[in-house]
């Protein structure tokens, strides 16, 4: 059976019969897309609910409400912490430090790339000291980083751009080896100087790359504020939740989960629009995250 | 004008692969919406049992589409294609499937790699191992058994991926999209000289892609040409060289020219024809 579709357009000149089958796969290809497109947000829709469901039921019959509590409970903490502001306030704390974690590690992480990159003994060179810190669980820091910066802002900084700094210090390096050599080749003989052969070709050529290190280290940064903030903070959603679970207050720990789950999926979304900005001519295949 | 086929079993159909007006459209959605683009119009051609058959025409007019058609990696829009026959359905694993890059699994060695066509069909370790050896010698493979492909050159490579289809017996048809492509003119010789006698001695059917017309008249029983797009068969002409052929001189041989000026009269004027309007 042939469906008529509104998207197609046909030329008068097409033959009948070839005008016929161009219609008849449109209309096929329409309703492929469209039940497919259905059966995805089916099943999204009955996994996440499946979720909630599940919770709800589990939730003081299979498992103590003090260690699940549930998605109304939940609901309502979060509902209650957003309309006293004491998320607001919190979240600001913890977002700015994450942020500027984020921006500090990201951007010596960069240029600590780029200079290892362009000084040809820097990488073999650093290969051990650079190894060793990689190697160093960043989080075992955390109680130095009080012990040397204070209980202020400055240690969950620090923490959080160390979770920065090598996966994106690394990326990059990993990028900046992948330039082709024809292609370099072709714009020197063009008579590009050394700088510009750099920033040409090969800085660019290293971006998907240096986005992809972007893009894993955002959790990585909110990981290392808050892992600092529960070891010494009066402040920022770390303690908030500290402070909820010190008093078994379980709906109020997962009301304060919450708000962080939005604060990455919005620095995703924002890497993303960077990303298709600045860099339309990557072709890739759609991220597991969408 | 087949040589090696010719004189088949009668209870066999007349026609080996057969396309009976195809049609094959390609419906895309992007941002723009969605829009809709022939490729193949009305494509009606039989390939005869054992002729070594080539296609050309201009870039883009659905001859790697046809071979697709025929090993059964995407379906005809419309009309019939046949194999042996029977209407192809699915993939297409009666024949064999030759493209510009050779595809060998690079972490297989060449023994391996020509061996896997009947690892998949369940043929027991010792026959295909056998089998695989012995073709691997046809080829002056001997001694290479156990190189990866990384440590072969171009040519050796697709000599490997040629013989990885022969090797199979159950398979009787051989699609190749411009095979030659990417080798070097010299290797590119030699390779056509060793397909002929290896596709002489088999009584399997070729059909073979290509843009190059002294390559289509080297090694062909048939050429047929095609329109620029939307694709469809705009000739079919019969190459009377007699075989064997001495690929490496055969411009000189008598009647190329017979063959070769008409064949490209057809091509030119695919090729120079002012752009058609686009449809849908």
């Amino acid at each position: 059976m042939v469906e008529p579709t509104r998207s197609i357009w046909i030329d008068d000149r097409v033959p009948g019969r070839e005008a016929e089958v161009l219609r008849r796969e449109a209309a096929d290809t329409e309703r492929r897309e469209r039940s497919s497109r259905t059966t995805v947000a089916a099943w999204q829709i009955l996994l996440l609910g499946a979720l909630l469901a599940g919770w709800s039921g589990a939730s003081g019959r299979i498992v103590d409400r003090l260690f699940l509590s549930d998605p109304v409970s939940i609901a309502r903490a979060f509902w209650r912490i957003v309309a006293d502001g004491s998320l607001e306030f919190h979240l600001r704390y913890t977002l700015t430090e994450t942020l500027l974690g984020y921006v500090l590690g990201a951007s010596s992480g960069l240029l600590a790339a780029v200079g290892t990159w362009l000084v040809p003994v820097a990488a073999p060179a650093l290969r051990p000291l650079v190894l060793l810190a990689y190697a160093t669980p960043k989080i075992a820091l955390a109680p130095l980083m009080i012990l040397w910066f204070g209980i202020g802002i400055l240690p969950k900084v620090i923490l959080a751009a160390t979770f920065v700094f090598f996966v994106v210090y690394l990326n990059t390096m990993a990028g900046l080896g992948t330039v082709s050599g024809g292609l370099v080749n072709v714009v020197r003989v063009m008579g590009a100087t050394p700088a510009a052969v750099f920033r040409k070709v090969v800085l660019p050529n290293a971006m998907p790359f240096v986005v992809a290190g972007l893009r894993i280290t955002i959790p990585a940064a909110l990981i290392g504020a808050i892992v600092a903030e529960f070891i010494s903070s009066n402040r920022g959603v770390g303690y908030l939740i500290n402070a909820a679970s010190s008093r078994y207050r379980t709906a109020d720990v997962f009301a304060a989960i919450f708000g962080l789950l939005i604060v990455v999926i919005a620095m995703n979304a924002g890497v993303s629009t960077l990303e298709r900005r600045w860099l339309p001519w990557v072709t890739r295949e759609r991220s597991p995250l969408g | 004008m087949s040589t090696a086929g010719s004189e088949r079993a009668p209870a066999r159909p007349a026609c080996v692969l057969e396309a009976r007006g195809v049609y094959k459209v390609f419906v895309t959605s992007g941002r723009a919406g969605r829009r809709v683009m022939t490729a193949l119009r009305d494509v009606n051609l039989g390939v005869r049992p054992g002729e070594f058959l080539t296609l050309v025409g201009p870039s883009g007019c659905g001859k790697s589409t046809v071979l697709n058609l025929f090993a059964g990696l995407t379906e005809a829009s419309d009309g019939a294609v046949l194999h042996d026959g029977r209407p192809i359905r699915g993939i297409n694993t009666r024949g064999g499937y030759v493209t510009q890059e050779d595809n060998l699994l690079p972490w297989r060695t060449t023994l391996a790699n020509v061996e896997i066509a009947l690892e998949l069909k369940g043929v027991p370790r010792d026959e295909r191992r056998d089998k695989a050896l012995a073709y691997l010698e046809r080829v002056g493979l001997k001694g290479f058994e156990h190189h990866y492909p990384h440590e072969l050159s171009g040519g050796m490579r697709k000599r490997v991926s040629i013989v990885r289809t022969l090797v199979d017996e159950s398979v009787n048809v051989i699609l190749m999209d411009e095979p030659f492509g990417p080798l070097d003119a010299q290797t590119r010789l030699v390779l056509q000289d060793e397909l002929l006698q290896l596709w002489q001695d088999s009584g399997r059917t070729i059909v073979f892609v290509t843009h190059d017309l002294v390559e289509a008249i080297a090694l062909s029983d048939r050429i047929a040409i095609f329109t620029r797009a939307p694709g469809t068969i705009k000739e079919i002409r019969d190459v009377p060289i007699p075989r064997p052929r001495d690929v490496f001189h055969i411009h000189e041989a008598p009647g190329f020219a017979d063959v070769y000026d008409p064949l490209w009269n057809d091509l030119r004027a695919e090729i120079t024809r002012g752009p058609e309007p686009s449809f849908g």
